[in-house]
């Protein structure tokens, strides 16, 4: 519940520290002629998808890693793999608890976040930035405006 | 009544009531029969997943004996593999996560599943506290949520009588936990690499290492509590605890129950390569041993139970054209699986007397025990 709370709290804080960091520049990242789109998933990933590069960025929320408690292991998908949406693709770990990461969309795993496998506290400490797990290159576009929008999301977490 | 009834109907009929008694996921409180592990598993996987997620649920069960080990472990580095086959004794991984335990008729396992919203480690512990103090023992939670009864002089803490995990998805949560009323403690320690043997200093996991801790039964307090004792005393916590009134749905393992295709799905798929040892976190073995012909080190990596490299070590004295088969013997453990090798892709010198066969033995040996 407080951990619902916090996500409700901070909407706005999320969407652009995720969105900010493929781009070192907020300038260029307003003037950018593409669109970045976040979305979210009941299993508490959040996507950042980049129609320039039709790229999605997956994160888990901050919900999720508030629950989880202090994460001590990330297992992630091999680069190259192709994910369809709904598989499982990884897991997460804290004291005691598991916790598994769905592919949010269908695509090809493009790049993982290899400093997770050393820092898998990164999750809790920066999980909407320098905690990301995966770029997935998306298939079909419309899965992504498929997926929960920031205000649907916040529902499903106090339901 | 029922003999005129069996005479009545066609066979087909009574398939049909097998089915229309289909378990349903939407009781309050199960208490499992089956003592099968892959079984018992599964069926909590399925209540985990099929439940209305507001609605509290409890699952009682037992097993026979096994090893359980957490999601993300290491069945090598935690379970006495070579123990364990010689037992005859199953080592399954599990949903949940944390560390490695032994289930026996002995122990009985409570599962409590709860919304996500609601979801609280402490709290759960504390039901079954409750339930465990009116037994008439005197138990406390320790900082990782697990019960312990007394105080050693030895030991800051008290000694395990029960062990905790959990699993977190979507809106749902589960703590689940062992009870320890009379297991064979023996078995335990032998099965669960529990005297920290060689293979905390030679396995190195990147996944979750186990938290060894000192264990009890409960029947040492209290000689007289059994398996339906303790399911009573849980079953009334939670009632109190969550306001439930409802009575206890028991679960058979029969063609309603293995009927259900998610059941029937998560018993076949745990005990399957790609669960048990495909999951394994990324991992590297390092062995070390000395032959008449020379020394010997190898640091064999693997992820995914695949053998992504085996380097190999020698000492000054050894042959250099020997090294060289000898370094060649381990480059074609390369993708292998680790302890399924298959024996008949490496060089036929592993079956003929000599320092390759001396090599691969070791490997072999050490990497299945």
């Amino acid at each position: 519940m407080f951990s619902a709370l916090r996500q409700v709290s901070r909407p706005a804080t999320y969407a652009v520290r995720a969105a900010r960091r493929p781009t070192p520049s907020v300038g260029v990242f307003r003037t950018a002629p593409f669109v970045r789109t976040l979305r979210f998933t009941e299993d508490h990933e959040a996507v950042v998808f980049d129609d320039s590069t039709m790229t999605g960025t997956v994160y888990i929320t901050n919900y999720a890693q508030s629950s989880l408690g202090d994460v001590v292991f990330v297992e992630l998908p091999a680069e190259g793999n192709k994910v369809t949406k709904g598989d499982q693709i990884g897991a997460v770990e804290s004291v005691k608890a598991a916790s598994d990461i769905y592919a949010p969309v269908s695509g090809t795993v493009t790049e993982v976040n290899a400093g997770l496998a050393d820092q898998p506290g990164l999750l809790n400490k920066s999980p909407e930035d320098q905690g990301w797990l995966c770029k997935i290159k998306v298939e079909n576009p419309a899965e992504i405006e498929a997926l929960l929008t920031e205000e649907a999301y916040k529902a499903h977490c106090e339901h | 009544m029922l003999l005129a009834r069996q005479h009545l109907w066609p066979a087909s009929f009574h398939s049909a009531r097998t089915y229309a008694t289909a378990l349903r996921p939407t009781h309050a409180i199960y208490v499992s029969t089956s003592t099968d592990p892959y079984f018992n598993l599964s069926l909590e996987d399925w209540l985990f997943r099929h439940a209305p997620h507001r609605a509290p649920l409890l699952l009682l069960y037992r097993d026979r004996p096994c090893v359980v080990f957490g999601r993300n472990q290491n069945p090598w580095k935690e379970v006495n593999l070579r123990a364990a086959r010689e037992a005859g004794v199953p080592f399954i991984r599990r949903r949940s996560g944390g560390g490695t335990v032994y289930h026996d008729l002995g122990n009985t396992n409570f599962s409590i599943h709860l919304p996500r919203t609601s979801f609280d480690r402490h709290a759960t512990a504390q039901v079954v506290l409750r339930a465990v103090c009116a037994l008439g023992i005197d138990a406390s939670v320790n900082d990782r949520n697990d019960i312990c009864v007394g105080t050693y002089k030895m030991s800051a803490r008290g000694r395990h009588v029960s062990g905790s995990a959990y699993k977190i998805v979507n809106n749902r949560a589960y703590h689940h936990g062992t009870m320890l009323l009379s297991t064979r403690l023996d078995l335990l320690g032998d099965l669960l690499r529990a005297n920290k043997t060689t293979r905390q200093d030679t396995i190195h996991t990147k996944g979750v290492e186990s938290v060894r801790s000192p264990v009890r039964n409960l029947q040492q307090f209290n000689p007289s509590i059994v398996h339906d004792e303790f399911v009573s005393a849980v079953v009334n916590a939670f009632r109190e605890e969550y306001g439930v009134d409802e009575p206890i749905c028991t679960v058979e393992e029969d063609e309603g129950t293995t009927g259900i295709e998610y059941i029937r799905t998560g018993m076949a798929e745990l005990p399957s390569w790609d669960w048990a040892f495909g999951q394994t976190p990324e991992f590297t073995h390092t062995l070390q041993r000395t032959f008449q012909w020379g020394e010997l080190t190898a640091e064999i990596h693997s992820k995914h139970g695949i053998i992504l490299a085996c380097a190999l070590t020698t000492s000054g004295n050894v042959d250099p054209a020997l090294k060289a088969q000898l370094e060649g013997l381990a480059g074609q453990l390369k993708e292998q699986k680790y302890a399924f090798v298959d024996e008949a892709a490496l060089p036929s010198a592993v079956r003929e007397q000599g320092p390759l066969r001396d090599m691969w033995q070791w490997l072999k040996d050490e990497m299945q025990s």
